[in-house]
């Protein structure tokens, strides 16, 4: 595809355009030490993150407007960033973890499980953090930077919830796996055990057939409680995943409908925005006259009156 | 490559080596050229939070200097006199101006005198000057589309203009191909011979430079031809999904807007996507006709409530897990389905209250099969039935007119009237007014097929060997045309060459645009051609997309015009 870089023509008609202005310039020039915004890019997962960088732009902007600070919320959306970064290299760290105790080894095997289980952990605290603080991003106002606001969470929220459902992914693989490894490895012992007994049974007595019996029993016992151990991080898992999703569901666009369009966007954006808006104002004023405020407030005073009462009665008796 | 690829591309190559948050900033064509083609999830990932109209940044005063704006527009003297205010008061902290046509040397030095604050980062011209719903159907969705049937003394400096935008889109086309073809005119047509002219200038002469391109073995070849050399297309009704919903509802830039229905429950979608880069039922459904289709849904509806029953079955762990798993999936099928069975319920329903199929069946055999009499009868039966709409008995009548337009004069007058007298909405004199524009007189191409001994053959073998199905025997002059340009015997005496152009052999890419307008019928026979492996690649393109609405009303407002042209003196 053809294109057409104009941009030397531009600057050829700019410069001979500024000596003509010359004598205005002077006066307008730096406006006191100002931040620059780095190259490397906010947001941009594959990108490393760089700190910005503190310089005084005096010589290539002749003029008064320079890149200042940005708002505040942009600290908490890098924030965010950093976290889904460290949540992705924690992720890639869980897969190998994952593939090293899926490998039939001698030990115990306990050391893998631990890793795996912390490394879980954090990834998931990690996504949890992340999405309280995109919470925090929610702006009100119909302003053009409520609108930038509310597009860098929703990019956020897509990117939260791609991390958790591939949490959740490489868990239940390998659940799946584990749960076919021991099973082979039970049979396994299961059958040692079974073809000893039958060979034991007709030489030993009952007494010694017990005894297998009960090493039988303890086997099945301590597998069932494992059986529910996993059970029980599947469902928490389950439930987390479950109760993220729901979370970020509001936020998440769902591709190929009519909400992914830029112009139905372009066009909707005003007037969400206001509805929003007084959607707010009437929840405030509904909650402010709702019942139950004035429930607890009652019951709050009555309370405060108890214990003067309470006090009363301890001096005066 | 096809041109939804190109602008793709396009919007690409812009975004990605800017770095940090940015806005993006459009003007009202643009937002279609993008909106069509990228997604707004998709702008989210390249790090673009705001996108704003030209217009409205000039609005607030709020500064968001820690923004980069990226202004994709069109260099109009419109945009440029808007920019000149924004970059005398910049808001942003850089501007990356990327322009979707050629700059005028003038417009550069305006822009560089604004710029006072030397805020702007690169000039740029990126080709994306066109709609691209389909890879090989482009429009430029132009508003005063009536303009080609008017004489140019009636409106000089409207024809120009249309001319110009014309000509931007399609030389837009060929840089974003990187080609320069050779150009071929309907001789018939003088807005057609005029924008080919024009076209020629541009890309041989004025910038001669900017499209000498490495040269293949046979140059491409576009030919510009006029719509009323095939008025039969637009009118007819149609019956395979994407023309079915433009025709009956309306697809405006890959959108269904249902409000124009006005019978749908509060809860249901007000508007919905139709395109087959991101749907794929639709991929595969939109070239089918309405009884496939049909089935089709009710197989996707079927899978869709298996699934929805194993869903409320859960009963382990497992199920538990698998269904949060798959839950977005799930609600992706479910907003999918529900579309289709919206779409599909609302035409049916339509069609069932216009009685189309028995309007359909009278204008397939007015456009297809021959017999004169039988026709009157039909259509006069027709316009006496009650249930039928106003517009429908205009298409009838119409069809009628251009197929027997010199056979039983008397018939014609008595269905003219009966139109006028049934019709009260009916602007007099519409059809004499059609019949003057695209009468046998003016077109070229053999249309009913019954010009061409070969054509009159082939009609009578077909007539004999009996259609699939009824409604959809119609081909639309463009498929002998294509056909034409493939065998390599497109006639010179009625598709000149412009200038001393000429061609050896035959073209492998052809780019056929439509003055006047293309139809999703025709974008379907191209995408079939195109699908038969010849050779040849088609590209189609018009300077709007059809329907039977759209037609009628570019007919009557040119028709007003040019009444209101005659009585001044």
């Amino acid at each position: 595809m053809a294109t057409r870089n104009r941009t030397l023509l531009f600057r050829k008609y700019r410069n001979s355009l500024r000596s003509v202005r010359a004598p205005m310039t002077d006066s307008k020039s730096g406006v006191g030490p100002v931040i620059e915004m780095a190259s490397s890019s906010l947001l941009h997962p594959k990108r490393s993150y760089a700190p910005v960088s503190t310089e005084d732009p005096g010589s290539s902007r002749g003029g008064a407007v320079t890149v200042g600070l940005p708002p505040d919320w942009v600290d908490v959306s890098e924030e965010i960033s950093v976290n889904i970064q460290r949540a992705r290299t924690k992720m890639a760290e869980l897969g190998k973890a994952h593939a090293k105790a899926l490998m039939p080894t001698f030990g115990d095997g306990k050391e893998d499980q631990h890793q795996i289980e912390s490394l879980t952990q954090e990834i998931t605290f990690l996504l949890r953090k992340s999405e309280k603080q995109l919470q925090k991003l929610s702006a009100a106002g119909p302003s053009e930077d409520s609108n930038v606001r509310k597009n860098v969470q929703r990019s956020l929220a897509t990117d939260l919830q791609f991390l958790s459902m591939e949490l959740r992914k490489k868990q239940s693989t390998y659940l799946k796996r584990l749960r076919l490894q021991k099973e082979d490895g039970g049979d396994l012992e299961m059958n040692l055990n079974g073809s000893s007994s039958r060979a034991d049974d007709d030489d030993f007595d009952d007494i010694l057939f017990s005894e297998h019996q009960m090493s039988k029993i303890k086997k099945s016992e301590a597998i069932s409680v494992e059986r529910e151990k996993e059970i029980q991080q599947v469902v928490e898992s389950v439930n987390e995943l479950a109760q993220i999703m729901k979370d970020l569901s509001a936020l998440v666009i769902d591709q190929g409908t009519i909400v992914d369009r830029i112009d139905y966007n372009i066009q909707n954006v005003a007037s969400t925005v206001e509805d929003g808006l007084k959607q707010l104002q009437k929840a405030e004023r509904t909650q402010r006259n709702g019942g139950m405020v004035m429930c607890a407030s009652v019951l709050v005073i009555l309370c405060f009156i108890m214990i003067v009462l309470l006090i009363l009665k301890e001096i005066f008796l | 490559m096809g041109l939804v690829t190109s602008v793709r591309d396009y919007i690409n190559r812009m975004l990605q080596d800017i770095s940090g948050m940015k806005v993006l900033i459009l003007d009202p064509e643009t937002v279609s050229n993008v909106s069509i083609v990228y997604s707004q999830s998709e702008l989210l990932q390249k790090e673009v939070f705001l996108v704003e109209m030209i217009d409205s940044i000039s609005a607030s005063n709020e500064s968001m200097s820690h923004l980069k704006a990226v202004y994709l527009v069109r260099p109009t003297s419109e945009n440029v006199q808007k920019l000149r205010y924004q970059l005398a008061n910049p808001r942003f902290g850089e501007y990356h101006l990327f322009f979707s046509n050629l700059l005028k040397d003038t417009q550069i030095h305006i822009l560089a005198d604004s710029d006072e604050h030397e805020v702007v980062q690169q000039v740029q011209e990126f080709y994306a000057d066109f709609v691209a719903g389909d890879p090989y159907h482009f429009t430029l969705n132009m508003a005063s589309n009536h303009l080609y049937m008017l004489p140019a003394v009636v409106d000089p400096s409207g024809l120009q203009r249309y001319s110009d935008r014309v000509v931007d889109g399609i030389a837009a086309v060929f840089l974003a191909l990187k080609r320069r073809p050779v150009i071929r005119y309907q001789r018939t047509s003088d807005t057609a011979k005029r924008i080919a002219q024009e076209t020629a200038k541009l890309m041989y002469q004025q910038e001669s430079g900017l499209f000498d391109f490495r040269r293949t073995e046979s140059s491409p070849l576009l030919l510009v031809i006029d719509r009323r050399d095939d008025p039969v297309t637009p009118l007819l009704n149609q019956w395979t999904y994407q023309a079915m919903v433009h025709e009956l509802i309306g697809l405006q830039d890959n959108k269904v807007d249902l409000r124009a229905i006005g019978s749908l429950p509060k809860d249901q979608q007000v508007e919905v996507v139709l395109s087959s880069e991101q749907d794929a039922f639709f991929k595969s459904n939109m070239y089918e006709n309405f009884g496939d289709i049909g089935m089709n849904i009710k197989r996707m509806v079927d899978d869709f409530q298996q699934v929805a029953k194993s869903n409320q079955n859960i009963q382990t762990v497992e199920d538990m897990a698998r269904f949060v798993d798959n839950y977005p999936e799930y609600k992706k099928m479910q907003g999918n389905v529900s579309k289709h069975v919206t779409l599909v319920t609302e035409m049916s329903k339509l069609v069932e209250a216009r009685k189309l199929m028995l309007v359909s069946q009278t204008e397939q055999d007015l456009a297809c099969n021959g017999g004169q009499g039988a026709a009157y009868e039909a259509v006069t039966d027709l316009l006496n039935n009650e249930s039928v709409s106003d517009i429908d008995r205009l298409r009838l009548v119409m069809l009628y007119a251009l197929r027997y337009e010199k056979e039983n004069p008397v018939q014609l007058m008595q269905l003219f009237n009966k139109l006028a007298s049934r019709s009260p909405k009916y602007k007099q004199g519409l059809v004499q007014f059609l019949l003057k524009q695209a009468g046998v007189e003016k077109r070229t191409g053999d249309l009913f097929g019954n010009r061409d001994l070969l054509n009159i053959a082939r009609n009578m073998a077909r007539g004999l060997k009996g259609v699939e199905n009824v409604y959809t025997q119609h081909q639309p002059l463009l498929f002998q045309t294509m056909e034409s340009i493939t065998r390599g015997r497109l006639r010179d005496v009625d598709y000149p060459f412009v200038g001393d152009h000429f061609q050896q052999g035959r073209p492998q890419e052809v780019v056929i645009f439509m003055v006047g307008g293309t139809t999703y019928e025709e974008s379907r026979c191209v995408a079939l051609q195109n699908s038969t492996n010849s050779g040849i690649r088609f590209i189609l393109g018009g300077t709007a997309v059809l329907n039977s609405k759209r037609f009628l009303m570019d007919l009557e407002e040119a028709q007003r015009i040019s009444r209101s042209g005659s009585h001044m003196v």
